[in-house]
């Protein structure tokens, strides 16, 4: 059977190139690197050739600022945990309402905690208005911003580099963390340029074709933090725990792989098989929608409402095909709920349980998307059959549902 | 996580999408019985139509020959739907008998679902029931006076709304959790999707924990976990201290805002007009003033440079040292 791969903001396949530079150090170079015999000397400077990388993928960034972690949901609860622990004076926290679950749960549990917390709202393009940001803002009373740079779901860009300014203008003091898990490699980003007044950022390898359980905090020199994760010596005393070698050795090469693929063609391709995509599904397909603007979203992500229909049924006929993709409908997601992200945007129910995100990536060819759009629009044509909401001699919807739904 | 379908369950499921010979797709014009369960806004959804072979002079005989759906829903739900019709047909039933048939009948038929899914099996129950119940309308069959106990579709609307996010009564719910055995708040989740979006009605007073208590008797509580959420709030309001008052009285924030007005109304703006500009303040927070430049002004090269030299520099001059102009 074919095997398409759209899911890469899930997570990405890893890079061959990243597992010959991981294989040695889960072999025979498995000594900690904290030891003093001269053989942990490898592991010791292995980690020490990846930070370097990671320093100069940020924009040249000070050793001291990057903190490995276990992946970018720990990068996010040290962030928000640490800079809430160091502030005690300051109570108020500003997030959005579609952030990753790894701030958004954590924001949660800092309102448990007591501090009172702001979660911005999104229009239905997903976009957060700048005013109410400048109005949430609270000279002296905020201790932290954390707002992510691109959206996992419908891949809609923030202008955090403005937020962040905003923030610095206003109390220098409140800190700014951006969760820029998904737009690492995908989107510019420089901690000593458009992003200066950022203080913390999160990323994870296992989204740049690295492997999974390895991630990085970025905290800027001086920032008010305390340590989240406590015990051994490693980083400064900032992050507990013997280092891993072989994911920190793969996420510093998955990183130069960056590199070498924004040099060359590979995010333009990405973009023109996601248009590709797009335009087709819109053709061949009535009534779907895309969720998310249009300018400012992610080269590889789409994520498409098809009215009437539940979006698991949808994956499953993906997936007898060999495609692989995911859905913000309440029967992919675990619990009952439908995507917190689809919903915050006020897409219509009708509309959220039949949501489908494409995400690709870097190895997806021009076959893969031609398969795709050969197969996608009978999976839904057969669903919609069987849909009471769909008028099965017309071919259309129902009428009252058209009214009920706004389309 | 996969599929953790049965394999029953993914061939009734495909066999329904690709519209294979002998599936029960569609609905029956003018049926004999007509039920529905379940909203698009939750989720699934099912229309169930059934035809039955008239019995000349008693309509407790009527045989059920015929069943049909339509689904809005996952795998699941569309294979219980299938699962249900063919369950009814194969066994020749009349209405009253068809009843019988449980979410069971259709999970045993499905060879089993995932327990997360076991609600999927009770929406086909539910709809095969309201379906009956119409028959039973339309052919003059009193049910009640046949001793069945049937909780009607009313019972909806009746009694106090327990789970907002699926419309869900203590009539309803405490009716369910009895005829399915529901021990626990995650079995009445999986089987009556009670409590399963936004949690709130879990623990509150009245709400599914008290009616597991009233159902079963408090001693059979088993999950006595506390609170797990509180609900976002989307319009914080914006409490600006004014505890810390300093010595020295300080203009308020509504006095401020009026001065700023001004001074921007009599000798700020007419200077940006002169070049087809124009301001707007977007909010002021102390002596931070948060301004827009809009019109030709917005586009403008050395917009920074006029917020800072010339509108702070103005702002500063007249009405307090302290202010601070931030471009938004």
């Amino acid at each position: 059977m074919k095997k398409i791969y759209l899911d890469n903001n899930a997570t990405t396949p890893i890079a061959s190139e990243v597992f010959e530079a991981m294989s040695p150090f889960l072999k025979e170079e498995f000594y900690n690197p904290s030891s003093s015999y001269k053989f942990a000397d490898i592991p010791a400077k292995t980690i020490a050739h990846s930070r370097d990388i990671v320093c100069r993928f940020l924009g040249n960034v000070s050793p001291k600022e990057v903190l490995f972690t276990s992946g970018a949901t720990e990068s996010n609860n040290a962030a928000i945990f640490g800079a809430i622990k160091a502030n005690p004076s300051r109570r108020h926290i500003i997030t959005t309402t579609i952030e990753h679950p790894a701030v958004l749960e954590v924001c949660k549990e800092a309102k448990r905690m007591g501090l009172e917390v702001t979660f911005l709202p999104v229009d239905s393009n997903g976009e957060i208005s700048t005013r109410a940001f400048v109005q949430a803002l609270r000279p002296k009373e905020t201790l932290l911003v954390s707002i992510m740079h691109a959206n996992n779901e419908t891949g809609v860009i923030y202008p955090v580099e403005t937020f962040a300014r905003l923030t610095k203008e206003t109390d220098a003091e409140i800190l700014f963390h951006s969760d820029a898990t998904q737009s690492i490699g995908k989107l510019p980003i420089n901690l000593n340029e458009n992003f200066i007044n950022v203080d913390m950022l999160s990323m994870s390898a296992h989204k740049v074709h690295g492997p999974k359980g390895t991630g990085v905090l970025f905290i800027r020199k001086g920032s008010c933090w305390r340590p989240y994760l406590i015990g051994g010596h490693q980083e400064q005393g900032r992050r507990a725990g013997t280092e891993n070698v072989a994911g920190i050795t793969g996420l510093g090469r998955a990183l130069e792989l960056v590199w070498e693929h924004q040099a060359g063609p590979t995010l333009g391709k990405i973009r023109r098989l996601r248009d590709k995509l797009e335009n087709a599904l819109i053709e061949k397909v009535p009534f779907i929608k895309i969720n998310g603007s249009n300018e400012n979203r992610l080269p590889n992500t789409l994520n498409i409402s098809c009215h009437f229909i539940e979006g698991e049924g949808i994956l499953y006929q993906l997936d007898t095909h060999g495609i692989s993709a995911s859905s913000g409908s309440a029967c992919t997601s675990g619990s009952l709920e439908p995507s917190h992200v689809l919903r915050a945007m006020n897409v219509p129910f009708t509309a959220i349980h039949g949501s489908v995100r494409f995400s690709l990536g870097r190895y997806n060819s021009e076959e893969d998307i031609n398969y795709v759009i050969k197969v996608f629009p009978e999976i839904i044509s057969n669903l919609r059959k069987i849909s009471p909401y769909w008028n099965q001699e017309k071919n259309c919807p129902r009428d009252e549902q058209l009214i009920a739904t706004k389309l | 996580m996969g599929w953790q379908y049965s394999d029953k369950t993914k061939k009734l499921f495909m066999d329904a999408v690709q519209g294979a010979p002998g599936t029960h797709l569609g609905e029956i014009p003018s049926p004999d019985g007509l039920g529905e369960h379940g909203s698009i806004a939750c989720g699934d959804a099912i229309k169930f139509t059934f035809k039955v072979d008239k019995h000349a002079s008693d309509p407790l005989k009527d045989v059920i020959v015929l069943a049909k759906y339509l689904t809005f829903g996952c795998t699941s739900a569309i294979a219980s739907s299938e699962a249900l019709c063919s369950i009814i047909e194969q066994k020749r039933l009349s209405p009253v008998d068809a009843l019988k048939i449980t979410n069971q009948d259709i999970v045993d038929f499905l060879g089993g679902l995932p327990e997360q899914k076991i609600h999927c099996s009770v929406m086909g129950a539910e709809a095969l029931e309201a379906a009956v119940i119409d028959w039973a309308q339309k052919r003059g069959v009193d049910l009640r006076s046949l001793g069945i106990n049937i909780g009607t579709h009313e019972e909806i609307d009746e009694g106090r709304l327990v789970c907002q996010c699926f419309s869900l009564t203590d009539v309803y719910l405490k009716r369910k959790i009895k005829e399915l055995n529901l021990q626990t708040l995650d079995a009445i989740t999986h089987s009556l999707k009670a409590g399963g979006a936004c949690q709130a009605c879990k623990y509150k007073p009245g709400g599914l924990q008290d009616i597991l208590n009233e159902v079963w008797g408090s001693t059979n509580a088993n999950n006595n976990k506390t609170t797990k959420e509180e609900s976002m709030s989307h319009h914080p309001d914006h409490k600006h201290s004014t505890d810390n008052s300093e010595e020295k009285v300080e203009a308020s924030p509504y006095q401020l805002g009026k001065k700023v007005e001004n001074v921007i109304a009599e000798k700020i703006r007419p200077l940006l007009q002169r070049d087809g500009g124009d301001i707007e303040v977007v909010d002021i927070k102390d002596y931070i003033i948060y301004c827009q430049l809009q019109g030709a002004c917005s586009g403008c090269m050395g917009a920074q440079m006029t917020l800072k030299m010339m509108v702070e520099r103005i702002l500063k001059e007249d009405i307090d040292q302290r202010i601070k102009v931030i471009s938004v």
